[in-house]
């Protein structure tokens, strides 16, 4: 296809059309505005705390791998709390579709929650379920939406976690829009249908009982403060709000200089095959705007690494938010000066039946990027790459025990860039946020079928620069029964980047190695049996550097030697001024 | 024989109260505390304020301070090394690799212990305790020579599942010991029987690093109190409520880590016992925090995990939430043209403006007090604050927000009471409670001022000042039981089977606490307290239930401790589910109340006050006449209608116009909100 021909069949993703505005800003008081907002904040605060508290499974409570959240009947986003950002930017599109889903806002009743998982309207893999709950006043007006969106364990893709799908309809069953309740009531057929297609009936049922709860609460006090402060001033203060978190980002986007800016994106492969993937990213700074542009990015793949276009509209809000949203919790206004620009049937905005399981690589990736073309224009401002990846791998076999089948899996922290602040530190990349690497004690009491060998530093893998990258380390575990094994490991063929002159860390690697000896490198595999007796050595990567390494100071280098960060070798190499 | 004296250190002032049971009386005091060396602030306290024949009778001295916080925070702790199952050095700095989600620069605070110090040990233990490698001796004493030739005060040791099994922790105590280490020595099962590596590394590691500074500073008051003829006990409170003997918190001080905000939680609690207040939320508000705990059937409520200094740590930690509002929190408007309040804080210096101590940004406390919250500004401390500075500080707020002084300041108090509001309510849906069935109790420095707009926020209708409100804290400290508590896991199926080895470990656990005199006096009643925590088989998260039990033993059968947990399941999260229960964790604490007190309230004879002045009134968005009065004029069991300001030595409550106030029969200023 010609680039003409390409051009022609671009989407640009917009914001919102102000002129619906459901109050006036002006009219606004600035205190209660600020009183209304922390209000907001604090209701999806307590929906986030009582699903964490409620869930069942380990992505839930420890990985944090859902987003809850409050929209307006716009499907505006009033407040959401800090979770999984990568979810953080999808859900308005989970609410507009699922509310169309079930036939438009007038086939709404209070009391239903909506059910919905459709990937390309989610943004996420099917496993990946938003509920959606209208919120009504009690004369009945509909003021908007309870929302969250969580990982169920299994939803009958044909595997538990999939690297190797070539359509949607491997990836899971599909609720294109189902009330979950209706009036209040739970609709047991519908349940019934969900726990009937997962391997993991249990655990998915206590999930999806959580997510309610914290519909239930967001609704509740979503309610409360639109009484405590009346109709009209609610909308005019959530108006304002709008208006301030916008003044916020836009304040930051005008000190860009206008222009464009351009990255490259990488990947191992797309799952099936085994070539990389690269793909380019532009960001277009034009006065208080920014536009990314994912135009000039392959087609779709026949693998399942294509992100849909929620996923690609998230990570550039999710970018642009932790960049320029003042350290807080942004609300729409932040997103307003955002314009995404995507190829329908391209990896960055797949089309059904694309396949699109693996989408939260392409977003890291993605995201990995934004931040090395606006470090083009911002040196140091923004931090250098991150080893790119969770370094994830899941395991399950049959729990005798428990008479049921077991997974397990966890994913990992990796090192991340310098910056002109200083060194980087080893967390998880910035798309996860509050993730948590299950503690080993934790894990061998669940899965006792797992021990874990190693738990450190690799030493050389933070990318030298006068600011080192954060370090990777090296995770490794012997299964002590027959398992299967799906690895997820990415970014080991591109390691993190570095910035003004600093260097690239080491990138991320798996290593299988058999009790009989054989040592075997592993990318992406799905469903990989693995003897009793193997072992699983990740290496985490590390971070990219900031500056010319020959600027660091000497007596950072002394104690990254004395403490083992670098071995002496690489020292000399890089740093010769510490020798003198 | 039952004359007591609290002393509580905080960031700005050393508070101090007495009781003394020949008169009943209950005497206050306040110093500034010295920051430098906060035990010679607390010995010039006693001397300044407690006589010495009350002194010299009195049976207990109590005891909250910051001063292993402080060393947290500062990092100026012993040099400590860690000793480490081999493959797991990093276990310590890699933590759980969690970020702040809206922070792209962010980074967790160091460990401990830099990893030249963390030496690893070839041993290990399975989950079960079955031990999976020897313990090699020989690396034991090779890191005894390196934790020699680096001159450490001390070493935690911290090896795999330990806690299911202790015998090589043990056995390198022993070795260490042998090879004539002298320092301190820090075992990780004896810090906490509590599975997660990351979270017992960081809380054994903490404990040997404020070790060293605990103990200078215990001895030194021990023997300092001695010294000025102090014959009774000494204890401290402990971040997981009570107190302990000094001679435990030599022993296990990171007991003691948040042993300051803790005292306002104890004394709510007692006074919610004393009271029979069945539901208390504590607003404390002082210079630079709030600080907010729910008390429920005369409890404080506790976690079994805290944070401090941004370290986890995993002991028995009273749910007290704070934020970064109080009196001296600083107002500004932000990029996006907003009002924002704190989390910054002027501190102790410069203060706020109205101090006239070289501040110049406005402060909770310059709009508090031009609103004329503050009466007529005359603090204890001999301080007037100054209207002229505080207007000034509010004055460039006022014109970039288009704004009058007073709609500025009054800005300034709302925000700030929202956003305590916010945290209260926070609090009381994680537990599945309702705000508006609890009643507020205002304490602090500034929470009688911020009292009544709570209440409005919250929905409540009563708000208690209670008596010696502005030094609450250390009055808490008078009545903290004698407390010690001990905790293990072992995620077992809940079943008969299962109840009998609980059993089993609640003996251990008991006995291992009960180990070493605690140097009170046999008079005292002990009471045991068992608990369990436990789950759906497949959560992580557990719920604690208390089960019946007799003779340190638990008696509640399988089917009704199922039931009490699926009861508490229901009030936590409105859910029944019928999963199966697994049992995680026993817990077990003796409880051991110091003897019952009688005191008398006197509000010493106060300066003369203009009776009317001229305020804001929130309910009414205006300003109006405040009634003023002394809280020691107020004639018991008489209701006022406000809006009113009322004064006292060490605070200055604000009732604003929808409330009436009135002092009860024991003396607490009781504000109810009016419909």
């Amino acid at each position: 296809m010609t680039t003409n021909a390409r051009r022609s069949q671009l989407s640009v993703y917009r914001p919102h059309d102000r002129r619906s505005a459901t109050g006036s800003a002006a009219e606004a008081d600035p205190v209660t505005t600020q009183v209304v907002r922390h209000s907001l904040s604090s209701a999806a605060n307590q929906m986030k705390r009582v699903l964490v508290r409620a869930a069942y499974s380990p992505i839930i409570y420890e990985a944090q791998d859902f987003a809850v959240a409050l929209y307006d009947r716009q499907a505006r986003m009033l407040a959401q709390a800090p979770t999984l950002p990568a979810f953080m930017g999808t859900m308005s599109f989970c609410v507009e579709a699922a509310v169309a889903g079930v036939g438009g806002e007038a086939k709404l009743e209070p009391g239903d929650v909506i059910l919905y998982n459709m990937p390309y309207g989610t943004g996420s893999h099917a496993q990946d379920a938003a509920l959606v709950m209208p919120v009504y006043m009690p004369d009945g007006e509909l003021v908007g939406y309870a929302t969250n969106k969580a990982h169920w364990l299994d939803v009958g893709a044909k595997n538990s976690y999939c690297t190797d799908t070539t359509d949607v309809f491997q990836e899971g069953v599909v609720f294109p829009g189902v009330k979950l309740y209706r009036r209040g009531e739970l609709a047991e057929d519908i349940l019934a249908i969900v726990l009937a297609n997962s391997r993991m009936p249990r655990p998915v049922r206590g999930d999806l009982l959580a997510q309610v709860a914290s519909c239930r609460v967001g609704a509740e006090e979503l309610v409360r403060v639109v009484q405590r402060y009346g109709s009209r001033t609610f909308w005019n203060c959530v108006e304002r709000m709008y208006e301030h978190g916008e003044a916020v980002v836009r304040a930051y986007v005008e000190q860009i200089p206008d222009g464009r800016y351009e990255a490259t994106g990488h990947l191992d492969n797309d799952g099936i095959g085994d070539e990389p993937v690269h793909f380019k990213v532009a960001i277009e700074v034009a006065g208080s705007t920014v536009r990314v542009d994912f135009s000039d990015v392959p087609d779709a793949r026949p693998g399942p690494l294509n992100c849909p276009l929620p996923s690609t509209v998230s990570c550039c809000r999710i970018a642009l938010a932790m960049l320029a949203g003042n350290s807080e919790a942004p609300n729409e206004g932040h997103f307003r000066p955002l314009e995404v620009v995507t190829r329908p049937g391209s990896m960055f905005h797949p089309v059904a039946p694309q396949p699109c399981y693996m989408y939260g690589w392409p977003l890291m990736s993605a995201m990995e990027a934004m931040y090395e073309a606006l470090s083009r224009v911002l040196p140091g401002q923004v931090p250098s790459g991150s080893a790119g990846d969770l370094c994830g791998v899941q395991y399950w076999g049959f729990d005798r025990e428990r008479n049921e089948p077991f997974y397990g899996g966890c994913s990992f922290a990796v090192g991340q860039g310098a910056s002109a602040r200083g060194d980087g530190a080893t967390l998880f990349v910035a798309p996860l946020g509050q993730s948590k690497v299950p503690a080993p004690e934790l894990m061998e009491t669940k899965w006792p079928l797992v021990r874990f060998e190693r738990w450190e530093f690799a030493p050389d893998s933070g990318g030298p620069g006068r600011h080192r990258g954060g370090l990777g380390w090296d995770v490794h575990w012997k299964f002590l029964e027959n398992v299967e094994l799906v690895s997820v490991m990415e970014r080991t063929r591109e390691p993190s980047w570095g910035q003004a002159g600093g260097l690239s860390g080491a990138p991320n690697r798996f290593v299988l190695s058999h009790p009989d000896g054989g040592d075997v490198e592993i990318r992406k595999v799905t469903g990989l049996r693995v003897s009793a007796g193997s072992v699983v050595k990740i290496r985490c990567g590390g971070g990219g550097g900031y500056g010319s390494p020959a600027e660091r100071d000497p007596d950072a280098v002394r104690t990254d030697l004395r403490l083992g960060y670098v071995t002496e070798a690489a020292a000399r190499r890089h740093h010769p001024q510490a020798f003198d | 024989m039952s004359s007591r004296i609290g002393v509580d250190i905080g960031g700005t002032f050393t508070d101090l109260v007495y009781y003394d049971d020949e008169t009943g009386e209950v005497v206050v005091g306040k110093v500034q505390t010295t920051p430098s060396s906060p035990e010679r602030g607390c010995i010039a306290a006693v001397e300044e304020v407690v006589p010495a024949a009350v002194l010299g009778r009195a049976s207990y001295f109590l005891h909250g301070t910051t001063v292993g916080l402080n060393a947290l925070l500062e990092r100026r702790g012993a040099k400590i090394a860690l000793l480490c199952t081999d493959g797991f050095r990093d276990v310590l700095e890699i933590g759980s690799g969690s970020r702040d989600t809206y922070d792209l620069f962010w980074k967790p605070p160091p460990p401990l212990v830099p990893r030249d110090l963390r030496l690893t040990v070839r041993q290990r233990m399975a989950w079960d305790g079955s031990v999976v490698a020897p313990l090699v001796e020989d690396d034991v004493r090779a890191a005894c020579a390196t934790l020699r030739s680096a001159a450490v005060d001390g070493v935690a040791v911290v090896y795999l599942h330990a806690y299911a099994n202790p015998e090589h922790e043990l056995r390198t105590e022993a070795l260490l010991r042998e090879c004539g280490f002298t320092g301190a020595i820090s075992l990780s099962h004896r810090i906490s029987g509590e599975y997660r590596d990351f979270e017992r590394a960081s809380t054994t590691t903490i404990d040997a690093f404020v070790r060293h500074r605990m103990s200078g500073y215990i001895r030194h008051i021990d023997a300092a109190l001695r010294g000025l003829g102090f014959p009774g006990t000494c204890l401290m409170t402990r971040s997981g409520s009570g107190s302990m003997t000094f001679h435990e918190a030599l022993d296990r001080p990171f007991e003691t880590i948040n042993s300051g905000p803790v005292a306002g939680a104890e004394g709510a609690a007692e006074f919610a016992r004393r009271f029979g207040l069945e539901r208390l939320i504590t607003a404390d508000v002082g210079g630079t925090s709030f600080d907010t705990c729910l008390v429920m059937g005369g409890r404080p409520q506790l976690l079994h995990r805290g944070t401090v200094a941004g370290l986890p740590v995993q002991t028995s930690w009273v749910d007290v939430r704070s934020i970064g509002a109080g009196g001296g929190s600083l107002a500004r408007v932000d990029a996006g043209g907003l009002l924002v309040v704190g989390p910054q804080s002027a501190g102790a210096e410069p203060g706020p403006a109205c101090y006239s101590r070289g501040g110049t940004q406005a402060t909770v406390t310059d709009a508090a007090f031009h609103l004329g919250m503050l009466g007529d500004g005359a603090l204890a401390s001999g301080l007037y604050l100054d209207a002229r500075r505080a207007a000034d500080a509010l004055a460039p707020l006022a014109r970039s927000l288009d704004y009058t002084l007073d709609q500025a300041a009054r800005g300034i108090v709302v925000i700030v009471g929202s956003s305590m509001a916010n945290t209260i309510r926070e609090l009381t849906i994680e537990q599945g409670v309702d705000p508006r069935e609890f009643t507020l109790l205002a304490f602090g420095g500034a929470g009688p001022m911020m009292g009544t707009q709570l209440a409005r926020e919250l929905g409540l209708r009563d708000v208690l000042v209670p008596p010696h409100a502005g030094n609450f804290s250390a009055w808490g400290l008078l009545g903290a039981d004698l407390l010690r508590s001990r905790a293990r896991t072992r995620v077992m199926p809940l079943d008969e089977a299962s109840l009998g080895i609980a059993n089993g470990m609640v003996s251990e656990l008991l006995a291992s606490m009960d180990d070493g005199g605690s140097g009170i006096g046999a008079t005292l009643e002990d009471r045991t307290e068992i608990a369990l925590d436990m789950r759906f088989d497949g959560q992580e998260h557990t719920l604690t239930v208390e089960p019946e039990h007799r003779d340190d033993c638990i008696v509640s059968s399988v089917a009704e401790l199922g039931e009490r947990f699926r009861d508490a399941y229901r009030r936590s999260f409105g859910l029944a589910l019928s999963d199966r229960i697994q049992l995680v964790s026993v817990r077990v604490a003796r409880r051991r109340a110091l003897p019952r007190r009688t005191e008398k309230l006197s509000y010493p004879a106060a300066r003369a006050i203009a009776p009317t002045l001229e305020a804001f009134s929130f309910a009414r968005d205006r300003r109006c006449t405040f009634a003023a009065r002394h809280r020691g004029a107020l004639q018991t069991g008489v209701r006022h209608t406000g809006p009113a300001i009322v004064y006292e030595a060490t605070t200055t409550t604000y009732v604003d116009a929808d409330f009436s106030y009135g002092v009860d029969a024991y003396g607490n200023l009781l504000l109810r909100r009016e419909e």
